[in-house]
């Protein structure tokens, strides 16, 4: 098969720590966390601390240009929003999309409004356009319907995996000349169904999470949006845009041990990075910076920790978990991580894996500083999902 | 269109049919009824009552196809396990939001929304059989199913795997028939339904048929359906596999192929396995199974004739009159 | 207590839909986890929710959760010291 090569040419993110990429550049800098009280969502449970994106559905909507009353979902809006950032870079109109795939990561798709109107639902015809919105699909068709007609859209749905493997199904259809652009990423917003089914299985932390750390006490739900732009590298040459990474190399693997846990060894994760690096050609010593996938629950720091291990024995670079800073955005936190890894590789620096404290006793022990002028050629970025579909990323430097 | 050929082991499903068997070819089960719920198997000669008890319809019936296709196809691990469902594990849904919605945000049950992600379906599989290869899980409405379907595809022309389980599962509460009735995913005169379907992929092994490609197209211009067409079927094909269902929105999206392949004759499944997110699957089995045996049943058929069956099955799925899906069967070679 | 008992196996075969076993069929000191019945993490947690629904009691560490429900007798005397309802 001839080499088709996959650039990355434009990014756009929505989170709790900055509504574009400008602003959570900034975050990243100042290490400031966008982990607090619950604002937005009208739920009991305000004693969970929370990544919520600040911005009101209302707020969304007018950011966006949408009529109010007009039936929309906040997975959407927020998808809308990172997604205008990424088109506007990569320089991509409405007549260009037609000649471009869209490849989307949720799992709540419209939920938040579903949980809302269940009872009307079943009990009246008030808020029937508002089922068109509940799934999976009908969401990634909002979010992509909003900039013009893409060639192909399609939702991947991989619980906490879901926006990565977007990544590398977009990534794989540009690699066989399916398309020359594929759009690929991920949107979810917190609702009161997953924070209660997160609860139901106390993995939620009542305080700010801590990801490696030896008293880590389960993960901060998160919310947000991300999209990164992949173009076949003679496609972007044609067209004189910006390169801003590359993505060299991506992995998937099934942990095949248990629907909500990981296995101790971490077999899945260190199976994904393992894949990553072949296809990238690589070797785990040539990997600068890892963003884990580091929830901040016993389970997964233990066993992404033994992964990493095995994987870079005693060449392990820095690590860190972003997910104390932005939460667990799950469906979208592989694109959000994502765009985090190309701010870094871009801005020369390494996140910081704030609320770290205690090192685990078997554990890594994550990177807690800036390193503001290093350079990093390239970097490994983690999502495992519930269901051990776990994924990898290599995002390299654009040369 | 790639050379490499990829061959279709097995397909098995439990749907409004007669589960996992292929009665409804010339003895099909008929309703009056708007909404049927799939006929199930007796799953404990598949699934032990330990691991049975967590599992919702959807999970037991994913399990039981999947196995029986890995077992005719004599593949016990395949390289990579890829599932499409439109809505999930809507039952195990359903309870928690009920629960959440009347009685509140306390004492809520960790069961219920764990199987209610929707990707609990292929990883479950994966579980099962200490499948760590590629797993992956769509989620495109009725389209789902054909977004697996294009994974596999690509996965294997990439290089990466030699066999494959892809899936289409959905099921549907009555709770929810009533919500699709009235979003308008399931039409007047359409039988609101409920499908499980699994196909093993594979390099070699005996066959019901081959793969000879699969594309993806949204909105596409009538000058795209008659390239993607005439390239589909410039080997020749017996007949086209079709969603048409007798409303006159949904075939109106098919009136296209009256145009471009006039004189060839039409075929649908959805009178016979009713209408989910999950039916483009039916269809693909339908499909691989008049192939298998070299016959199309009259059943199938929109003519109400037999029809022969000894050079390809085009197999199309419309839906909302914006996404297109192409997948071409062909007869084994030498048969 | 055996009266308690008795409702508390059913009620256990109920909420991990146990459908092929009779309250008969529970040694009263058979480990629940592991062997024995064989339950696992999820059921541990499918328990706390019991018994806060059926006896007011709030665990709020699943970890706990394992030593109260090593078996039948271990669980109902504990729920016997601490129940609310």
């Amino acid at each position: 098969m001839q080499e088709r090569s996959v650039l990355i040419t434009g990014c756009g993110i929505v989170s709790a720590i900055g509504q574009d990429c400008g602003q959570v550049l900034d975050s990243l800098l100042k290490v400031r966390t966008g982990v607090g009280p619950l604002k937005y969502l009208k739920t009991e449970h305000t004693e969970f601390p929370v990544g919520e994106v600040k911005l009101s559905d209302e707020e969304m909507e007018r950011m966006m240009g949408i009529v109010p009353g007009t039936p929309t979902t906040r997975t959407a809006l927020m998808g809308m929003i990172a997604l205008h950032e990424a088109l506007g870079e990569a320089g991509l109109n409405a007549q260009d999309l037609m000649e471009c795939g869209f490849v989307n990561g949720t799992t709540v798709g419209g939920m938040d409004k579903s949980e809302q109107y269940y009872l009307d639902f079943i009990g009246n015809d008030s808020r029937n356009a508002y089922i068109n919105t509940h799934d999976c699909g009908s969401c990634s068709e909002m979010i992509a319907d909003k900039f013009g007609r893409f060639r192909i859209i399609t939702t991947i749905s991989t619980a906490c995996s879901s926006a990565a493997n977007a990544i590398e199904m977009a990534a794989d259809m540009i690699r066989l000349g399916e398309a020359d652009i594929v759009v690929a990423g991920g949107s979810e917003c917190i609702t009161k169904f997953h924070l209660n089914g997160f609860n139901s299985l106390m993995i939620l932390d009542h305080n700010q999470c801590r990801p490696f750390d030896a008293e880590r006490a389960g993960l901060n739900l998160g919310e947000g949006a991300a999209y990164v732009v992949l173009e076949e590298a003679g496609h972007a040459a044609a067209r004189g845009v910006r390169t801003l990474a590359r993505l060299s190399g991506y992995g998937n693997a099934c942990d095949a041990f248990h629907q909500t846990a990981s296995s101790p060894d971490g077999e899945g994760a260190y199976l994904a990075m393992s894949k990553a690096l072949k296809e990238a050609g690589l070797k785990p010593a040539d990997i600068d910076y890892v963003n884990a996938h580091g929830t901040g629950t016993p389970n997964n720091d233990e066993s992404e920790s033994q992964a990493m291990k095995r994987l870079f024995g005693s060449s392990m670079p820095p690590v860190s978990s972003t997910k104390s800073m932005t939460g667990h955005t799950t469906s979208a936190s592989g694109a959000i991580e994502a765009v985090i890894c190309i701010l870094a590789l871009r801005n020369g620096f390494i996140p910081v894996n704030y609320a770290f404290e205690h090192p685990m006793e078997n554990g890594i022990v994550p990177n807690m500083d800036l390193n503001e002028g290093c350079r990093l050629r390239h970097v490994l970025c983690n999502s495992f999902g519930f269901g051990g579909n776990d994924s990898s990323l290599v995002i390299s430097a654009a040369e | 269109m790639e050379s490499k050929p990829i061959k279709i082991l097995s397909v098995k499903q439990i749907s409004i049919q007669a589960p996992l068997s292929e009665e409804w070819m010339d003895n099909p089960l008929n309703y009056s009824e708007d909404y049927v719920r799939a006929v199930d198997p007796d799953f404990k000669q598949f699934i032990s009552a330990g691991d049975a008890r967590r599992m919702g319809k959807l999970l037991k019936r994913t399990l039981a196809t999947s196995l029986s296709a890995l077992q005719e196809g004599g593949i016990d691990n395949p390289d990579a396990i890829i599932t499409g469902t439109g809505f999930g594990s809507i039952e195990n849904t359903e309870l928690f939001l009920d629960a959440l919605v009347r009685e509140g945000e306390q004492l809520l049950k960790p069961t219920q929304f764990m199987q209610s992600t929707h990707n609990t379906a292929s990883s479950l599989i994966g579980i099962h059989t200490r499948c760590h290869g590629y797993n992956s899980t769509y989620s495109q409405k009725g389209f789902s199913f054909d977004s697996a379907l294009y994974d596999a595809w690509m996965q294997f022309r990439i290089g990466r795997i030699s066999s494959a389980l892809v899936g289409g599962h959905d099921e549907m509460s009555p709770v929810f028939s009533g919500f699709v009735r009235k979003a308008g995913h399931v039409k007047e005169g359409e039988i609101c339904s409920e499908a499980a379907v699994s196909v093993l992929l594979a390099e070699s092994g005996d066959a019901y048929c081959t793969l000879d490609g699969v594309r993806l197209v949204d909105t596409p211009s009538a000058d795209d359906l008659k390239a993607i067409v005439a390239e589909f079927t410039a080997s020749g094909i017996d007949a086209v596999m079709t969603g048409r269902s007798g409303n006159s929105e949904n075939d109106s999206w098919y009136g296209f192929l009256d145009s471009l392949l006039p004189g060839v004759p039409q075929l649908r499944y959805k009178p016979l396995f009713g209408v989910n997110f999950s039916s483009s699957a039916t269809g693909f089995y339908a499909a691989a199974c008049c192939l298998r045996d070299g016959r199309v049943p009259s059943v199938l058929s929109v003519s109400g004739k037999p029809v022969e069956c000894s050079k390809g099955i085009l197999v199309v799925n419309v839906v909302e009159g914006r996404h297109y899906s192409f997948s071409l069967l062909k007869p084994v070679c030498g048969r | 207590m055996e009266e308690m008992i008795l409702k508390l196996k059913q009620e256990i075969i109920e909420v991990l839909n146990l459908e092929d076993i009779k309250p008969e069929d529970i040694d009263n000191d058979a480990p629940l986890f592991g062997e024995g019945l064989g339950l696992d993490s999820i059921d541990a947690l499918e328990l706390i929710v019991l018994m806060e629904k059926n006896y007011g009691i709030k665990l709020q560490d699943p970890a706990k959760g394992k030593e109260i429900f090593k078996s039948i007798n271990v669980m109902a005397d504990f729920i016997q010291k601490n129940r609310t309802r």
